[in-house]
């Protein structure tokens, strides 16, 4: 198949997914976001270092999903525990993220100071990063398709080039979330975020668990 | 970052007496309610069985004589709380009679929750928006239908009453129409001083983050997931039936969370801590209390910051801050808690766009019409149901 018809299936893969992708990444992107510094330009910086990761595991895993054939070969139940590791290890990492947000807004957020002082760039930098890594390997529906479709691509560099045109398709859907860098960052706003990630890394945490003993989870 | 939300006992003054108002005067301004409750509970040509006849009369009977006893003493709270403990008891009783009656058992599977055959439940209303806006499908547990399935103009219907009220009264529908906070409220009620009186006040942020967690995990799992997982009330309603460990695992949490926050910490702290830490569907309804036209109002001139009004809310919707600006927070339930408690007759009743001050038992008023209208029809019909309940019982 020529690469550009490839790609551009990809492409239009990753545009009609984009849904299920912000579905699968919101909970944990939207209140990382929140977490952050204000300010589209901060917003964006965050945003791209967690599509770059997410890019980074897509093509991870098309790596993997060529040679070893992985997604069409794994078992049911592998992938359950693959997935249900994943689950717990971004359980964790949310937990981190939640932790290392603590000086964003430490009392009042209309003191600049305030807001500047805290945790380093390249801190929150390497928490985004870890979650869009991450986000990048779970194996949501629209993801395992693409996956299924690079496994059965003649060379590894198609599958790469299907990945990345996949990437690109659903990253769009995504170029929204810098606006939440207009949210004004007060010490409310940014609690309401920790303790978002706090509850969703519980749920993610309860989740995988659940997975990696075998039990069948709702929804799942 | 603990803040004392409770005024020092040496120093609280004794609440304000207001005027009362003459009993003719009184009754003729609770006519509208009995022809309400009229209404509400004797409809023409209907052939109810003698229990629940005598159950109607009994409740018209109640929130006519709560209504009165509002107008004649001019207090709000302690009438509002009679009735709003009485729905919230005797909601599980007609509930559970119900869905005893119709399966057997209060154990819900998950298939029929899937179905939508359960009844209206409310709280999952703001779950709804992210996956309807993306789908155009709804991942509502409930159904308003008699014998369960879905139906999205009912649905429609459903919320669109829902808006209607909650623009009228904003968040006062936590006061009056909803059917879990009765429970807490009544046993908030029970001491006579709270054992804990320093509450972080960031536990205030808690419903704000249950609702943006609850929303995005709805939409990424296209489940109800606060329904789910995080329902304290699922302990006295329908739970899940347990046929697996994650089943377990959910009641669990349901019965945790229930004997926590609304029976251990309303004992505790006086305050509705369910309502207050985390209710989603609270933080939902605290938007809309920016968009009607009733608040409380402090008057500054008349004030004398005893925070007389701060330990008496039950919500924590007042705080210094909130105090020294004016106003009660946006998680104000208008309960009236305040504005009896205050000594000084400084915390009013208040129509936004109106001068602060300018009539305020006016717009007490207007706002007690709208709000227990409201109340009669949600929380008498509960009450109505639970007494024939126990009636059918008894007789």
């Amino acid at each position: 198949m020529a690469a550009p018809v490839l790609a551009g299936e990809a492409l239009l893969l990753g545009l009609a997914s984009g849904p299920a992708c912000i579905a699968a990444c919101g909970p944990v992107l939207v209140p990382a976001l929140l977490s952050g510094h204000g300010g589209v330009r901060p917003n964006t910086r965050t945003l791209t270092v967690f599509l770059g990761a997410r890019l980074a595991g897509y093509l991870l895993f098309a790596v993997a999903a060529w040679e070893l054939g992985a997604l069409a070969s794994m078992l049911p139940g592998s992938r359950i525990l693959l997935m249900g590791a994943v689950n717990v290890v971004l359980a964790g990492a949310l937990l981190w993220y939640a932790w290392s947000a603590r000086h964003i807004c430490g009392g009042s957020c209309s003191d600049s100071k305030l807001v500047t002082i805290g945790a380093g760039k390249s801190h929150r930098a390497r928490g985004a990063a870890a979650l869009g890594l991450l986000t990048g390997l779970s194996l949501c529906p629209p993801f395992v398709a693409a996956g299924f479709r690079a496994a059965q691509l003649g060379s590894v560099l198609l599958a790469l080039l299907f990945f990345t045109c996949f990437f690109v398709g659903t990253a769009v859907w995504f170029v929204p979330f810098a606006g939440l860098g207009c949210v004004v960052r007060n010490q409310a706003v940014v609690t309401v975020a920790r303790m978002t990630m706090v509850l969703i890394a519980v749920y993610y945490l309860a989740l995988g668990i659940a997975m990696l003993l075998g039990r069948k989870a709702y929804g799942y | 970052m603990a803040t004392n939300v409770q005024a020092p006992r040496l120093f609280r003054p004794a609440p304000r007496s207001p005027a009362q108002l003459s009993i003719v005067r009184s009754l003729l301004l609770t006519l509208p309610i009995v022809l309400w409750s009229l209404l509400m509970f004797f409809r023409p040509g209907s052939s109810a069985a003698p229990s629940s006849r005598i159950a109607a009369t009994v409740t018209a009977l109640f929130v006519v004589a709560l209504f009165f006893m509002m107008i004649r003493t001019g207090t709000t709270y302690k009438w509002r709380r009679a009735f709003f403990v009485a729905v919230g008891l005797l909601f599980p009783v007609g509930f559970i009679h119900e869905v005893m009656v119709m399966r057997g058992s209060m154990g819900i599977p998950i298939e029929e929750m899937i179905a939508g055959r359960t009844p209206f439940c409310f709280l999952p209303i703001p779950l709804l928006i992210l996956p309807a806006a993306f789908t155009r499908s709804l991942v509502f547990p409930g159904s308003i239908l008699p014998n369960g399935g879905m139906s999205g103009g009912g649905m429609a219907a459903m919320v669109g009453i829902w808006l209607g009220i909650t623009l009228v009264i904003g968040r006062g529908w936590c006061s009056y129409a909803c059917f879990f906070g009765g429970i807490e409220e009544g046993m908030a009620s029970i001491p006579k001083r709270a054992k804990i009186r320093k509450i972080d006040p960031r536990w205030k942020y808690g419903p704000w983050a249950v609702l943006l967690a609850m929303v995005l995990l709805s939409l990424a799992l296209f489940e109800p997931a606060y329904c789910m997982w995080l329902c304290p009330f699922k302990a006295v309603s329908e739970y899940v039936a347990a046929r697996s460990t994650i089943g377990l695992v959910q009641n669990v949490i349901f019965v945790v969370l229930f004997g926590a926050l609304v029976i251990v910490l309303p004992l505790l702290t006086k305050k509705r801590t369910q309502c207050s830490f985390l209710c989603p569907f609270g933080a939902f309804q605290s938007i809309f209390n920016k968009a009607n036209i009733f608040n409380v109002k402090i008057d500054k001139e008349k004030c004398k910051p005893c925070v007389a009004c701060q330990s008496a809310c039950p919500t924590m919707s007042l705080s210094k801050e909130s105090i020294a600006r004016g106003e009660a927070s946006i998680s104000c339930t208008k309960c009236g808690a305040c504005v009896d408690a205050c000594p000084r007759g400084a915390m009013q009743w208040h129509i936004k766009g109106t001068e602060p001050g300018c009539k305020p038992e006016h717009a007490r008023l207007m706002f007690l019409y709208a709000a227990w209208g409201m109340a009669i029809m949600f929380g008498g019909s509960i009450i109505a149901q639970g007494l024939a309940t126990i009636l059918n019982v008894l007789i």
